[in-house]
């Protein structure tokens, strides 16, 4: 799951960014207006959390840019100004979820996890499918009610396909939500964990799309 | 008791309505008195005439019966019991009248008891005022040429004066009356005029602490207008300070919670971490979070002990002193950002300030400067004099400047830097938006001016801050040795 934090203070903006990597996030942090419209140009997020009180280009101007562009993912908005009329005015620019400063760190993931799943389609956490459950909060995957341990990028590919049942992903689309900026994409990797993830979980549950990517196909 | 204008306005309208009449009072009974005289006058000459004009034989009857003046006067027409009489006394006329050779031909008898009986006779005709045993008489002497009689009429002065105080009390008597009535009216017009008053001082007593739009008093008299404009005037001033103080309070309270949100998560993130060096930074970080809420609640309670004090108490000192002080204090954190700073300062500079708030001006500055300079950058911190050139030339003000080679501001922000909670786009440095307000807000306290241009050679920012140079005062210096 890849998601853009839009910050402009830095012990706010670290800390976020450590507390959605132990969440299981993959997480992009933009410290301005203008770095995160270029971060949304190029590449797609699951989830955008945006500041209000931003340098260069304010997060409401950046939230109807997104908007009037059709970007539909899911925003959550996070100020410090939480007046009734600041949410509302963030709520209706778009946003989904509104959370004032100082919150808490796991209402947050919490948050953002309920913004995923609605966006997803679904109204509870954890997704079975057929002798599979997956727990996205818990991290956790078991099969015919035995637990199976994956590694975090493993994690991340299933819960991709899991969570785009039907909808085939490119390995571009995979890469993009294993790696952060910061991080080395290493060539190959998505053949190797799909095939660990055949191995561990049964080979039937993902299937490789000629020229395209994978797909874990609708129950 | 105060003060009341309703009791000064009634003493002052009465005493000159008293002090009206008294005039009034005085100069009728002045005109009455000599109207009575003439009167008076008048008709002891007409008795003259008409004893003249008797012959001996009755001239002796008559000596011997009493001539009431007032039943001439009245000529019977007017009854007894009048109560208006206030002239009871009798009124008898004495006479006497004598021959040629002074023999005394007739006479009045009560002359004799008054020892008048041998007065000596003027030679004219008119009238004297006698003093016969005691008691001041007026009396007519009438000289007949044809007969070479002398005949001199007496009466008793006292007769005259009761005539003349009954016409003054008759005229004082309304005036008496009249008066009590006056002030009661008088009383009552003034407490009506001055109603808009308490109008107004009831709208405001009413008001609640929150009510500061303008006092509407409906209709308001020409006087009081001023009070209420003043009022209002007032009123607009504090609800605009009030207006500024609750934006501070907002403001302060915004970004009091940026940096207890930053502690929060990053103490969570601590908590939750099971990698013992991501801890140990996540804890840090904390700390950095608390310093920083430090050094915010820190800036707000300067900026609110400078806007609590109008006056400080000032001392002469070298603003040199105090940049060289600023200097030595950051030197530290100049040194990582590998910032070059030079100090070009005038020692014999002085100004009229308070040393500890100078101190912190300079420190922000500097502070400001480091924290937005580019790495590798210089600082040059200045203080110099300058003639002020829109005054005369006798004028010199201590201009004390810090610039830096940073990124700069741009020049639409140039304006709003002093603004609190300012911070200018496009930084990443961690800052209040305090430093700057903090600056101009302790520059206006001792007469100084901020103003904002572009850095060394023309990049980055100048902040220069000009105060008034502090001259002995020339008094001092005359006053004699002891």
């Amino acid at each position: 799951m890849r998601v853009l934090l839009v910050e402009d203070d830095d012990l706010i903006g670290c800390g976020i960014e450590a507390g959605l990597r132990q969440a299981g996030f993959t997480v992009d942090w933009a410290r301005d207006g203008h770095k995160a419209g270029l971060a949304l140009d190029t590449t797609s997020y699951e989830l955008l959390l945006l500041d209000l009180g931003l340098p260069r280009v304010s997060g409401m101007d950046l939230l109807k840019r997104l908007r009037d562009a059709g970007k539909d993912m899911p925003v959550l908005v996070l100020t410090a100004r939480g007046t009734v009329a600041d949410r509302v005015g963030g709520l209706e620019a778009g946003a989904d979820d509104y959370l004032g400063k100082p919150f808490d760190l796991s209402e947050l993931i919490a948050r953002c996890r309920a913004l995923l799943r609605r966006a997803q389609g679904r109204s509870v956490e954890v997704i079975r499918y057929r002798d599979l459950t997956v727990n996205p909060s818990a991290q956790s995957v078991e099969v015919s009610g035995t637990r199976v341990s994956l590694t975090a990028r493993e994690w991340a590919i299933l819960l991709q396909l899991i969570t785009n049942q039907g909808i085939p992903q490119s390995r571009a689309r995979l890469e993009e939500s294993l790696y952060g900026w910061q991080e080395e994409i290493e060539s190959n990797a998505i053949e190797v964990h799909v095939s660990n993830l055949r191995k561990k979980l049964g080979a039937k549950l993902i299937r490789t799309v000629r020229n395209i990517g994978y797909v874990v196909e609708k129950e | 008791m105060g003060a009341s204008i309703r009791r000064r306005l009634m003493l002052l309208v009465l005493a000159s309505i008293a002090l009206v009449w008294a005039i009034a009072l005085a100069s009728s009974y002045r005109q009455a008195s000599r109207e009575v005289a003439q009167w008076e006058e008048a008709r002891l000459a007409e008795l003259a005439q008409m004893l003249a004009l008797l012959d001996q034989s009755n001239l002796a009857t008559l000596a011997n019966a009493h001539i009431d003046v007032r039943e001439e006067e009245r000529g019977g027409a007017t009854s007894a019991n009048d109560s208006d009489d206030d002239d009871s006394l009798p009124r008898d006329a004495l006479f006497q009248v004598r021959a040629r050779n002074g023999e005394v031909i007739a006479g009045s008898p009560p002359l004799r008891a008054l020892n008048a009986w041998d007065l000596p006779v003027p030679r004219v005709t008119g009238t004297q005022d006698v003093m016969l045993n005691g008691e001041m008489y007026h009396s007519f002497t009438l000289r007949d040429t044809a007969l070479g009689h002398t005949v001199r009429v007496f009466e008793q002065a006292n007769t005259r004066s009761d005539l003349v105080s009954g016409v003054a009390s008759r005229i004082a008597r309304p005036a008496l009356i009249a008066l009590p009535v006056l002030a009661l009216l008088v009383w009552s017009s003034i407490g009506w005029s001055l109603a808009p008053l308490r109008i107004l001082s009831g709208a405001i007593r009413s008001r609640g602490i929150n009510r500061l739009e303008p006092v509407d008093i409906g209709h308001v008299p020409t006087e009081v207008r001023p009070l209420v404009d003043a009022i209002n005037l007032l009123l607009s001033r504090l609800l605009h300070s009030l207006e500024r103080e609750r934006a501070f309070t907002a403001d302060a309270a915004h970004e009091l919670k940026t940096p207890l949100a930053a502690i929060k998560v990053q103490a969570q993130v601590a908590l939750a971490e099971p990698d013992a060096a991501r801890q140990r930074l996540a804890m840090e970080r904390v700390v950095q979070g608390v310093d920083r809420s430090a050094r915010l609640a820190e800036q707000l309670l300067l900026l609110a002990r400078l806007d609590m004090h109008e006056k400080m108490s000032t001392a002469p000192l070298a603003p040199g002193e105090a940049a060289r002080n600023a200097w030595i204090a950051n030197e530290r954190n100049a040194q990582q950002k590998n910032l070059h700073v030079t100090l070009n300062c005038d020692m014999r500079a002085a100004i009229d300030a308070e040393p500890v708030l100078i101190g912190i001006l300079f420190d922000n500055l500097l502070d400001n400067a480091i924290k937005y300079g580019c790495e590798g950058g210089s600082i040059e911190i200045a203080v110099r004099t300058v003639k002020d050139p829109t005054r005369d030339a006798v004028q010199e003000r201590v201009v004390v400047s810090v610039r830096d080679d940073g990124p700069g501001v741009a020049p639409a922000d140039l304006a709003r830097l002093a603004n609190r909670f300012f911070r200018a786009t496009g930084n990443q440095a961690t800052g209040s938006g305090l430093g700057l307000s903090i600056v101009a807000r302790i520059a206006e306290h001792f007469g100084g001016r901020v103003h904002f241009g572009r850095g060394i050679d023309g990049r980055g920012l100048a902040v220069e801050v000009s105060f008034p140079a502090y001259t002995a005062v020339p008094d001092e210096r005359l006053q004699p040795v002891a």
